[in-house]
């Protein structure tokens, strides 16, 4: 469809649907005389109207909540084989149910060991199910290798067939990928179990046939699984009375090259074949499959590249429906490029990709383990690639660089920490950049080690030293399939142990649950790490070393039980649990190791009870109501204080003001043996804009206190222009806070930047020297940061020129206002429209430009501004698309030509102001997503665009040519105005850092 | 793992409009949590009740997901944009993960390894509607922005209008042919021009 054709669509039926029912077709066939097939558009269109009135009528979030509701409901009947025994299985609890059969958790008493069991449906009785399930377990069973699902035992119970198959923790491929690429590490990894294993099934003359990302299982160690051979069939004899089978699609039983491996199957495949070729999973069925040919082993290969193609994009090869549009595709169409949706694949796995996916078998990978030395051998060049040493060691060299502009930001820092208590002290620990966030971390009881987890892995670092040293990682654990968490009590008192949750990667909500982590100790020293206990998260250690609390046996919401065990991971017992409909969280110990604090949540919100280790009843420590506003964890202090981070909002104004979030601790101080409280809370701190920390833990003597902080920065950077605008070298930070700074403008000497800032907590106006670290402050709050998105300082460089207004007080009257440089009053130049916004010329030109939408959207007036009388005459029209939301425009610094865009893809136009004449660039973009500006010699632009790299700077020729000059990763918001020497450019850029901070002496 | 607290949400939603993609790993199970909520009060009956309007709980979905006296967003309307697509993008991954887009009303457990449950509501069907409406923004960009706001976003006429910056009567127009394309094309029963 296109936008005309739409348009014609849109019209008709608009006017159509004016009339009475009976009078549309008639209306419609007059007026599409000439267009059968926009009437017949006109006439499917309309017969929906009176279907489904309840399509899309409510909100998505409503839907997905009641699918949830749904499926949780499933699980609540009871099945009657729980807690029985069948054979020498005592059957535990119902993990999953599909078309295929029920699967139980059970325990094979016999052996002590858990596994799997598999029954058909209770209300199948149908031979064809029960065949296949026989099937899965006859070829399944005959291979053994570590990549594929281990069936134990094949046996019926009371004339109910069942399969023990080996226990897997993990997830799915397909839920593993979840629509976003894998690392390429992890995905090289899976590539090579997978194909070893297939490997290892063709030479026995099996090909699996349905290879899919639902049928590839990743355990939580990383390690692949193939399930499901309920589909193999032995590319050997398969012969019954003597008869060859021949099916529509199924592969032609060869002659038995191994015949010791023939497994006669009791009943004749015919059935399987009856269910044609929706016996494999349309989406991933090789073209053979497809058209119902004869198959071999290369079929696997087809499917298994489709598998790769979706691990290495996010993407499925083939989507739609299943059915004709998706065989069709398969059999004709080549799928977008792997690394055309992952730009950063190598392009050789884009190789064996494509190879894979060849429609003609004849020019596939011939054999599976062709394609699996392609992927080893490409994942031992990525391994030499990978540049993470260097890295390392760029980063300790400028290591102690960083620690001289961390103490320079503190010195600044500190004026806004009002009322501070008088010998309150804080100390960055981790000095992360915003790319290498800071996820979790404790100190050491003794206050020298920090460790804690990032994206690099698990570190130790020396507080004294400042020294880091990696923590080795358990063997045969995948890196990337695993989070670490370290929770904040995880410590041992020997200061040279601590524990670690194992969390799958960006697993789903559910898998941040005990059910799929372990718990993990750790040594300073050499110690290799060890796993202490599986399906559990530990909380704390208890302040002597003796006992860790951990939490397990997650229901749908949350941890339901909490648990104690000792050191060693033994005599673990329970020490209590929450109903159904409630979940807890954390173990805070006392100071004593007597008693703990946890959370426990429900429907009315957080409670926070503390407990003594015997089972007595709980005191209520905090009520929902008292812990709604406080921020992260506890800290039960040496002293018998209980410290936490209180949010404050209660006292701010109504109208929402631009000031930052403002984190307070408070304490509270408790009774030791009883767990009361003592008294009522009290604030320690008083600051504003110091939020957004969690994570928090002392040290044993209660002295310090460290905590994870992070924050989101936009920064002002000014960097160095070369080679006539088409060259930026040197950038750096200008504005050194972690507030929202955001450049506007130069002042005439090209010495200063103009920008706002939110620093003291309301958007105002600053400029700052480029050889000096703090601003002056220009004017007073101005509220929200959009109004002052067209700020310009006047050609006389004597004032700032401003929309004034907050949202959503000033919105339908927003003014011009006119602030002298100085410092002073704003004073009102004009009234104007929303979304206004000024641009002014460089001297000796003397004009600004103010750009204003008419009422009705389609155009842009562009009138001129005298700084010191207000309006002048028009200057300029602009037609709009009033349907896109969008302009840019800037006045050239010699005051002659306008450049604009009235869409975010371009083309920029520029208007030249006494001839009205125009001229278009002729360069098209993804998303103008920064204003643009002129470059001060007038011979070009600096354009913000978004790319599949980020966001890049670019410089723009009038003739269209383009000089890339700076990307950053981020998708938005970057731009940059050169000042009016030409000698600098003032950027605007964000990032959002998090680090390890301590405070002392509170 | 906690969920991020209210107060930090608006800080995160800035982060992940700022590209931060670390930020939607954060806000995402604070969704889900909502999630659970609202699947709870389904689950104890509440779901024929009056009290699961509409807009009133999606309303309450934002009032608890954030601090409102602390947006500092350019604007209402570009605040709620940048709300509606990170719950467009949520919703449709968390659909995605638990194959919701192929099963629909009637399956009620999870799959091992197959479902083929075509569902029987077209909206339960959030992948394909996602899928669906990206193709529409290829001709129709607004068109599928009013459904973006309005469905994945929960806005009323009103919200989407001012957002939009288009009057009330646009986005209903809007609105009834958008929804009638796309029930089309969800049902997948006709006869489609390309």
């Amino acid at each position: 469809m296109n936008p005309e054709r739409w348009h014609r669509v849109e019209e008709l039926y608009n006017a159509a649907l004016e009339l009475a029912v009976d009078e549309r077709m008639r209306f419609l066939k007059d007026a599409c005389r000439d267009d059968p097939a926009l009437y017949h558009e006109l006439e499917s269109l309309l017969s929906y109207e009176e279907r489904d009135e309840q399509f899309i009528n409510r909100p998505a979030f409503e839907v997905v909540a009641e699918l949830m509701a749904d499926e949780n409901a499933g699980p609540l009947e009871p099945d009657k084989r729980v807690g029985k025994t069948i054979s020498h299985f005592r059957v535990l609890e119902r993990l999953g149910q599909g078309g295929m059969g029920i699967v139980f958790r059970a325990e094979d008493i016999h052996l002590g060991r858990q596994v799997a069991l598999k029954f058909l449906p209770e209300e199948t009785t149908d031979s064809q199910a029960l065949q296949r399930l026989q099937r899965e377990a006859r070829a399944a069973s005959s291979l053994n290798h570590p990549n594929i699902c281990a069936i134990h035992e094949i046996g019926e119970h009371e004339g109910e067939f069942f399969i023990a198959m080996e226990l897997l923790e993990g997830q799915s491929l397909d839920r593993r990928i979840g629509g976003h690429p894998l690392p390429l590490e992890e995905c090289l990894t899976i590539g090579i179990q997978v194909t070893e294993a297939l490997q290892v099934a063709h030479q026995k003359g099996i090909i699996h046939r349905d290879i899919k990302p639902a049928n590839i299982f990743v355990t939580s160690l990383g390690q692949a699984k193939i399930l499901d051979f309920g589909l193999a069939k032995r590319t050997s004899a398969v012969t019954v009375g003597g008869e060859e089978l021949e099916h529509g699609s199924g592969d032609r039983p060869s002659t038995s090259t191994m015949p010791g491996e023939t497994v006669p199957l009791p009943i004749p495949d015919l059935l399987l074949s009856r269910t044609g070729v929706a016996m494999g999973t349309a989406g991933y069925m090789s073209p053979e499959q497809v058209r119902g040919e004869k198959l071999d082993a290369r079929t696997d290969l087809f499917s298994f590249g489709l598998v790769l193609y979706e691990m290495a994009t996010g993407h499925r090869a083939f989507e739609g429906d299943t059915g004709p549009e998706l065989h069709s595709a398969i059999l004709t169409q080549a799928p977008v490029p792997a690394r055309q949706l992952n730009p950063k694949l190598p392009a050789k796995l884009g190789q064996i990709i494509s190879k894979a996916l060849e429609k003609n078998r004849d020019a596939r990978y011939q054999t599976v383990s062709d394609m699996h030395t392609d992927l080893e051998i490409l994942k031992h060049e990525t391994e030499r690639r990978n540049p993470l040493r260097r890295w390392m060691l760029a980063f300790a060299l400028i290591f102690s660089l960083l620690i001289v502009s961390a103490s320079l930001w503190f010195a600044k820092r500190q004026p806004s920490f009002t009322q501070t208590l008088p010998d309150i002290k804080f100390r960055q620990l981790t000095l992360n950049s915003p790319e290498n966030p800071v996820r979790s971390g404790a100190i050491s009881p003794d206050g020298k080690y920090l460790a804690y987890v990032d994206k690099l892995g698990m570190h130790i670092k020396d507080i004294q030293t400042g020294s880091i040293q990696d923590v080795v990682q358990p063997r045969d654990m995948n890196k990337e399939s695993f989070d670490w968490e370290i929770t904040s009590l995880a410590w041992f008192p020997d200061d040279a142990r601590f524990l670690a949750n194992a969390y799958p990667a960006r697993g789903p909500f559910e898998e941040w649950f005990s059910r799929a982590a372990d718990i993990w100790v750790f040594s300073r020293t050499d110690q290799a790490p060890r796993k202490l206990r599986e399906h559990a998260i530990a909380w704390s250690v208890s302040p002597d070393g003796a006992l860790i609390a951990f939490g397990t046996n997650s229901n749908r919401l949350g941890e339901r039980e909490t648990w104690l065990m000792d050191s060693e991971g033994k005599q673990a017992r329970k020490l209590f649990e929450t109903d159904e409909n409630s979940f807890v969280g954390g173990f805070f110990w006392s100071p004593d190791g007597q008693r703990g604090l946890s959370i426990k949540t429900d429907a009315s919100g957080d409670t926070v009870q503390s407990r003594d280790l015997h089972g007595g009843p709980p005191v209520t420590v905090l009520t929902p109501a008292e812990r709604k506003q406080i921020q992260g964890e506890f800290t039960w202090l040496p002293d018998g204080r209980l410290i936490y981070q209180v949010h404050d909002s209660g006292s701010e104004p109504a109208v929402p003001s631009s000031s930052q979030d403002n984190c307070n601790f408070w304490t509270l101080r408790l009774d030791g043996h009883t767990g009361k409280p003592l008294e009522k809370p009290k604030r320690l701190t008083n600051w504003t804009g110091f939020c957004n920390s969690e994570n928090a833990n002392a040290t044993a003597d209660g002295k310090r206190l460290a905590f994870l902080r992070r924050a989101v920065a936009w920064t002002v950077y000014v960097a160095d222009v070369e080679a006539g605008g088409t060259r930026m070298r040197n950038m750096r930070r200008l504005t050194l806070d972690e507030s929202t700074d955001l450049p506007r403008d130069w002042t005439n000497d090209s010495k200063q930047v103009v920008f706002i800032s939110d620093r003291t907590g309301q958007f105002a106006f600053y400029k700052q020297s480029l050889d000096e670290d703090v601003p002056g402050r220009i004017s007073t709050g101005t509220g929200s940061f959009l109004a002052t998105l067209g700020t310009a300082v006047s050609p006389d460089g004597k004032w700032l020129l401003s929309n004034s207004g907050d949202w959503p007080g000033d919105r339908k009257d927003p003014k011009l206002m006119r602030i002298p440089i100085a410092g002073g009053s704003p004073e009102l130049l004009t009234t104007t429209v929303w979304g206004s916004a000024i641009s002014c010329a460089r001297s000796p030109s003397s004009l600004c430009v103010l750009g204003e939408k008419t009422e009705d959207r389609k155009r842009m007036i562009f009138t001129s501004i005298d700084v010191l009388k207000g309006r002048g005459p028009e200057l300029a029209r602009f037609d709009l698309d009033p349907g896109i939301e969008y302009l840019n425009f800037d006045i050239s610094p010699d005051g002659t030509r306008l450049a604009v865009s009235g869409t975010p893809k371009g083309p920029i136009h520029i208007l030249t102001l006494h001839d009205h004449s125009e001229q278009v660039i002729p360069a098209k973009f993804n998303n103008l997503v920064g204003d643009f500006h002129w470059a001060a010699n007038g011979k070009g632009l600096y354009i913000p665009d978004q790319t599949k790299r980020g966001t890049e700077l670019s410089y723009l020729d009038l003739r269209g040519n383009t000089h890339v000059l700076w990307v950053n990763p981020s998708r938005w918001a970057i731009s940059a105005r050169p000042s009016p020497d030409g000698r600098h450019l003032a950027i605007q850029s964000s990032s959002v850092p998090s680090n390890i901070w301590m405070m002392e002496n509170f | 793992m906690e969920a991020p607290q209210s107060h930090q949400v608006t800080a995160l939603l800035r982060a992940w409009s700022a590209g931060d993609a670390e930020a939607l790993e954060k806000l995402t199970p604070l969704v889900y949590r909502e999630l659970h909520r609202a699947a709870r009060r389904y689950m104890v009956g509440e779901r024929s009740g009056h009290t699961l309007q509409a807009t009133a709980l999606i309303n309450e979905v934002y009032t608890r997901l954030l601090d409102v006296r602390n947006i500092d967003w350019q604007n209402r309307a570009h605040f709620l944009a940048v709300c509606a697509q990170l719950m467009r993008q949520i919703l449709t991954d968390f659909a995605r993960s638990r194959h919701y887009q192929k099963r629909g009303g009637g399956a009620h457990h999870l799959p091992l390894n197959e479902a083929l449950v075509v569902s029987s509501q077209p909206d339960r069907n959030l992948v394909e509607l996602d899928e669906a409406l990206k193709r529409l923004a290829l001709f129709d960009e607004r068109r599928s922005r009013v459904v973006e706001l309005r469905f994945f976003g929960g806005l009323d006429v009103n919200e989407t209008a001012e957002v939009l910056k288009v009057s009330s009567q646009t986005v209903m127009r809007d609105w009834r042919l958008a929804r009638i394309w796309l029930l089309r094309e969800l049902s997948g029963d006709e006869q489609r021009e390309s």
